[in-house]
C-alpha cells in the first residue's frame, strides 16, 4: 500500500485567540485559529483537500474507486454526508468507502480502513479524507483551541513514493470531548492536564513505543494537540525510550488551532515531501492509533502544503460568532422557495453538487443546469451529454449585493463567469468581492449555500485567483 | 400605417405611495373611478363587458391565490368577465395588450384593464427582497431585484466608460419630473451629489439608483375605434405593440450591455405601428434602476448603443430634450407598483398625447408615445405598446 499524493486545506479566516479571551475577560492567549466562514464546513474543507490530492496525483476522479472520510462532526449528523462529498468529487458511481466519525480518532480510522481496503484488493485507488471544523461551546476554553482544516491522501496498491509499514493501537474507556445526540456544540468535559497525563499520554506513549520497536530511526511524528502541550509532553515521554533525535510536531497548532480528526494528516502533509520515517498518531474517544509511513521520495502535493496553509485574513470574534450562527438577527429568516426534501432537490442535487452542464451534441453549448434545459439555448437541439463544467474562468460581469434579508449575509458578490471550457455560469462569490473585476481570472470552489430548514445545501462559488507572495504560483483567495 | 384597431377612451390612476390605509380593493376602486371620470362624454360602467386585471405578485400581501376575481366585486361589476394577467414587470403593459386583442377580435366591446399592486403590506424583508431566496437554490440564490440589472451596469461602465454620474443623471431627471407629477410617490428633487453619496444597495447601484416599493393602481378603458366616438371626440389609438422573451438565467444572456427582449419587443411594435424610433415624441420606459433607463433608450433605438449614459447626462431625455423620457417621474420617482406600472405609464402617454400633462407636457410633433416594461427572471420578458393620436 502506498501514498501517491497529498492535499491540505484550511479556511482563509484567522481569529486571534487573544480577541476571544478579551471578549470573556481572560488574560490573552497566543496564536490564531483557522475558522470557517458561514459557507464553509467540514464537507467543503474535505472537498478542497481531496481536490488538491487528486490533482497532485494526476488521476481521473472516475478512477477513484473508494473514499474513506474521517470527520468528528460530518455536516449531516445522520444523512448523505459521504455521498454528497463523493458527488462533488465525481467519484466512480460504484465507489466503496465509509464515513468514520464519533470522535477525533476518526482520522486514523479512515486512513487504516482505506489502507486495508487497498491491501485487500477491494479497491485500486482510495481517497483518504480527514476534515474537521470543531464547534466549541461559546465562552469556554475549548473555543480558544478549536480550529478547522482538512487533509487528504491518495492511496494505491504499490509503486508510490511512500508506504505504510506498521500500525499500533491502544484503547481505554476515557471520556474526553463529548457531544450528546441533541447537542449542537462539543463539550470539553475534561481538565486538560488530567486527560493529557492520564489518558492521552499513556495511550500515545504505548502506541509510540510499539511503533519504535523495529525502528532504527525515531523519525518524525505528527499528532493532534488539543491543549497545545501534548506534543511537547509526548516528545519528552518518547525520548526516555530511545536514543535518536525526534521531531514531534502538531499541525501548525499555533496558527490553525486544533484540527481534531484532521490534525494528524495536516501535520504530516508537508513532511511527506522529504524522505525518512514518519509516525502518525491519532487519539480521541478513548482510543489511540499510530502508524508508520516510510517516505522514499517526495509525495506529490507535499510541495504546496505550506502555501495552501499560509493564507489568513484576520477576522473579529464577532464575525466568527455570526458565521457559526451564534449571533443571529432577531426575527424570521426568508425560506428557500424549494425545501431541500422536495423532489426538485432529488432531480437537481447531482447536477448542483457535480457542477454539471448539458453539453449540446450538435453545437457544443453548455446549458446549465441540465434539468431545466431540455432544449439547447443556442441551436434548439435536444441531444446532450451531461458533463462537469470546468472550474476556471474569467469574470464577465459581477455585482456585490448589500441588501438582502436574513439568512443572507452582506456583502454578497454575484458573478457571471466565462469558463475556460466555453461554459458560462452565474454563481455567488466566496468572499466579500473586493478583488473582483471584469476579466479577472477566477476559480470555482465548493461552498455551503445555505442551511435550509436545518439541511445544508452545497454549490459552487467564485474566488478571485491571486499570486502567492514570493512564488510564481497563484492560489485562489 | 399604424394598427389602430383599438382606441383608448379613458385612463386614470391613484396617487402612488405607501398606501398603508388602503386595501388592494380600495386602491382598485380609486383607479377605476379615476378612469371612469376621465371619459370625456361621461361613462356608464355597465358598458364594460370584460375586465383584465394586472397583479404580479399576490404573495406580497399574502394572497397568492388571487385570480383577479375580487376586482369586479370591488368596482361594482360582479358578474362581468374577468381574467388576471401575470407577466413579471411587464404585467400591466401585457394585460393592456391582451385587452387590446380581446377588443380587436370583436369578442369584447368595452374592456377595462386595471393594474393593482400591494407592495408594502409586508415589511421590506418579507416583501420583494425575499425574492433573493426564490428561484433556483444555487444558480439564482441571492438574486434580489437589483441583481437582474446591476451586472449590466458593471459591464456598461467597463465597455463604454459609463460613469456613476451618468447613472445619477437619470435619477435627477426623473425626480425632477416627479415633482411635477401629482401622482408620484416621491415629489422631491435630488442632486447628482446626493445620488452618488447614497448608501450602496447592490454595487454599482446605490439607493437613489433604485425605484422604491410602492402601492398603487391604474386603470384604462378601451374599445373599438368605431365605438370611441360614443365616449370622446379625442380618442387615442393603439398604434402597435410587441412582446418578446429571452433566456431566463443571467448566465444565458447574449450581451451584458443590453436587453434583447426590449430590442425585439420594440422592433415588433415599431413594425406594427409603421414607425421608426425617430417618430416617437415621448416615451415612458422601465427605469426600475437608473441603468435600466440607459439600456432602454439604447435598446428602443432612441440613442446609439453605448451612448445612453452620455445622452442622459447631456439632457437629451429631459422634458424639452430631443426625446423626452419618463415625464411622469418614471418608476424611480412615481414608483413601481408592478401590475399597475405599465397601465400608469400608458395613462401618462394618453395625457401627453392629449396635451393634458400640465407642467410636464412635452412637445407632441408626430403624435406617437411609447410605453415599455422589461423584467422577469433574467429580464427575460419585455412589452412595448405604442399609442397615437393619428387616426391612420
Ligand atoms: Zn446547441
Amino acid at each position: 500500500m502506498s501514498i501517491a499524493a497529498v492535499g491540505v486545506a484550511a479556511p482563509e479566516w484567522r481569529v486571534p485567540v487573544a480577541s476571544i479571551d478579551a471578549a470573556w475577560g481572560r488574560s490573552p492567549g497566543r496564536g490564531t485559529l483557522a475558522v470557517c466562514r458561514s459557507d464553509e464546513d467540514p464537507l467543503t474543507l474535505a472537498w478542497a483537500a481531496a481536490d488538491r490530492a487528486v490533482a497532485a496525483a494526476g488521476v481521473a476522479p472516475s478512477g477513484i474507486d473508494g473514499m474513506w472520510w474521517g470527520c468528528t462532526r460530518p455536516p449531516f449528523a445522520e444523512g448523505p454526508s459521504w455521498s454528497t462529498l463523493a458527488a462533488t468529487l465525481h467519484l466512480a458511481p460504484e465507489a466503496d468507502g465509509a464515513l468514520l466519525s464519533g470522535s477525533t480518532h476518526a482520522g486514523l480510522d479512515a486512513l487504516l480502513a482505506a489502507a486495508d481496503a487497498v491491501a485487500a484488493g477491494r479497491v485500486d485507488t482510495a481517497l483518504v479524507v480527514t476534515s474537521d471544523a470543531l464547534l466549541p461551546a461559546t465562552g469556554t476554553g475549548h473555543e480558544t483551541s478549536a480550529g478547522a482544516g482538512a487533509a487528504a491522501l491518495l492511496l494505491r496498491r504499490d509503486g508510490g513514493p511512500a508506504r505504510l509499514v506498521h500500525t499500533a493501537h491502544r484503547w481505554e474507556p476515557r471520556l474526553d470531548r463529548y457531544r450528546g445526540d441533541r447537542e449542537p456544540e462539543t463539550r470539553e468535559t475534561y481538565d486538560g492536564r488530567l486527560f493529557r497525563e492520564q489518558a492521552y499520554l499513556p495511550m500515545l506513549g504505548a502506541v509510540g513505543d510499539a511503533l519504535l520497536v523495529d525502528a532504527t530511526d525515531a523519525g518524525r511524528w505528527s499528532l493532534p494537540d488539543p491543549d497545545g502541550r501534548l506534543a511537547r509532553a509526548l516528545a519528552k515521554r518518547l525520548r526516555a525510550g530511545t536514543t535518536s533525535a525526534q521531531d514531534v510536531a502538531a499541525a501548525d497548532r499555533t496558527r490553525l488551532g486544533d484540527l481534531g480528526s484532521a490534525a494528524t494528516l495536516v501535520g504530516a502533509a508537508a513532511a511527506l515531501g522529504s524522505p525518512g520515517p514518519l509516525h502518525l498518531l491519532g487519539v480521541g474517544g478513548g482510543r489511540a492509533t499510530g502508524c508508520t509511513v516510510i517516505v522514499d521520495a517526495p509525495v506529490p502535493g507535499a510541495e504546496r502544503v505550506t502555501a495552501d496553509l499560509s493564507g489568513g485574513e484576520e477576522v473579529a470574534y464577532t464575525r466568527v460568532l455570526r458565521s457559526r450562527g451564534v449571533l443571529r438577527p432577531t426575527g424570521e429568516s426568508v425560506e428557500m422557495a424549494v425545501p431541500p426534501g422536495s423532489a426538485m432537490f432529488g432531480r437537481g442535487a447531482g447536477e448542483m453538487l457535480g457542477l454539471l452542464a448539458a453539453r449540446c451534441v450538435d453545437c457544443g453549448t453548455m446549458n446549465t443546469p441540465p434539468d431545466v434545459h431540455p432544449t439547447c439555448i443556442s441551436c434548439g437541439s435536444t441531444k446532450f451529454d451531461v458533463v462537469p463544467l470546468g472550474r476556471t474562468g474569467t469574470v464577465q460581469t459581477f455585482v456585490v449585493n448589500r441588501t438582502m434579508p436574513s439568512p443572507f449575509e452582506a456583502p454578497l458578490p454575484l458573478v457571471v463567469v466565462d469558463l475556460d471550457d466555453g461554459g458560462r455560469i452565474q454563481l455567488q462569490g466566496g468572499d466579500d468581492g473586493a478583488e473582483l473585476s471584469i476579466g479577472a481570472p477566477v476559480d470555482l470552489v465548493l461552498r455551503r449555500y445555505a442551511v435550509e430548514r436545518g439541511v445544508p445545501v452545497y454549490g459552487w462559488k467564485v474566488l478571485t485567483r491571486r499570486p502567492v507572495a514570493g512564488t510564481d504560483e497563484e492560489v485562489t483567495s | 400605417m399604424s394598427w389602430n384597431r383599438v382606441a383608448v377612451v379613458g385612463a386614470g390612476l391613484i396617487h402612488m405611495g405607501e398606501l398603508f390605509d388602503q386595501s388592494y380593493e380600495q386602491m382598485a376602486r380609486g383607479a377605476f373611478d379615476a378612469a371612469v371620470d376621465s371619459v370625456d362624454h361621461g361613462f356608464d360602467p355597465t358598458a364594460i363587458d370584460a375586465v383584465f386585471v394586472a397583479t404580479q405578485r399576490g404573495t406580497l400581501w399574502g394572497q397568492e391565490g388571487i385570480g383577479g376575481n375580487t376586482i369586479p366585486s370591488a368596482i361594482g361589476l360582479a358578474g362581468v368577465a374577468c381574467t388576471r394577467v401575470e407577466n413579471a414587470c411587464p404585467t400591466g403593459s401585457d394585460a393592456f395588450r391582451v385587452g387590446c386583442m380581446a377588443v380587436a377580435s370583436g369578442v369584447h366591446d368595452v374592456v377595462l384593464v386595471i393594474g393593482v399592486e400591494k407592495m408594502r403590506d409586508k415589511s421590506s424583508d418579507e416583501g420583494l427582497l425575499a425574492r433573493a431566496a426564490a428561484g433556483h437554490p444555487v444558480y439564482t440564490r441571492g438574486e434580489s431585484a437589483p441583481v437582474l440589472f446591476a451586472p449590466f451596469a458593471t459591464r456598461h461602465m467597463h465597455e463604454f466608460g459609463t460613469t456613476r454620474e451618468m447613472l445619477a443623471s437619470v435619477a435627477v431627471k426623473n425626480h425632477h419630473n416627479g415633482v411635477l407629477d401629482p401622482y408620484a410617490h416621491f415629489r422631491n428633487e435630488v442632486t447628482i451629489e446626493q445620488v452618488l453619496a447614497a448608501p450602496p444597495v447592490c454595487s454599482p447601484l446605490h439607493l437613489l439608483d433604485c425605484c422604491p416599493q410602492t402601492d398603487g393602481a391604474a386603470a384604462i378603458i378601451i374599445t373599438a375605434p368605431e365605438r370611441a366616438a360614443d365616449f370622446t371626440d379625442r380618442p387615442v389609438f393603439v398604434a402597435g405593440f410587441g412582446v418578446a422573451t429571452d433566456h431566463p438565467y443571467l448566465h444565458e444572456k447574449s450581451t451584458y450591455v443590453g436587453l434583447p427582449a426590449t430590442v425585439e419587443a420594440s422592433r415588433r411594435a415599431y413594425e406594427m405601428a409603421g414607425i421608426s424610433p425617430a417618430d416617437v415624441d415621448v416615451a415612458e420606459v422601465h427605469d426600475c434602476f437608473t441603468i435600466t433607463e440607459i439600456l432602454d433608450i439604447e435598446d428602443l433605438g432612441f440613442v446609439e448603443k453605448g451612448r445612453g449614459g452620455v445622452a442622459s447626462l447631456e439632457g437629451e431625455t429631459v422634458l424639452d430634450g430631443r426625446i423626452p423620457v419618463n415625464p411622469s417621474g418614471g418608476l424611480l420617482a412615481k414608483g413601481h407598483p408592478i401590475g399597475a406600472t405599465g397601465i400608469a405609464q400608458l395613462t401618462e402617454c394618453w395625457w401627453q398625447l392629449r396635451g393634458q400633462a400640465d407642467e410636464r407636457q412635452v412637445a407632441i410633433r408626430n403624435g406617437f408615445a411609447l410605453q415599455h416594461n422589461v423584467g422577469g427572471r433574467g429580464s427575460g420578458v419585455s412589452v412595448v405598446n405604442i399609442l397615437t393620436t393619428n387616426a391612420s
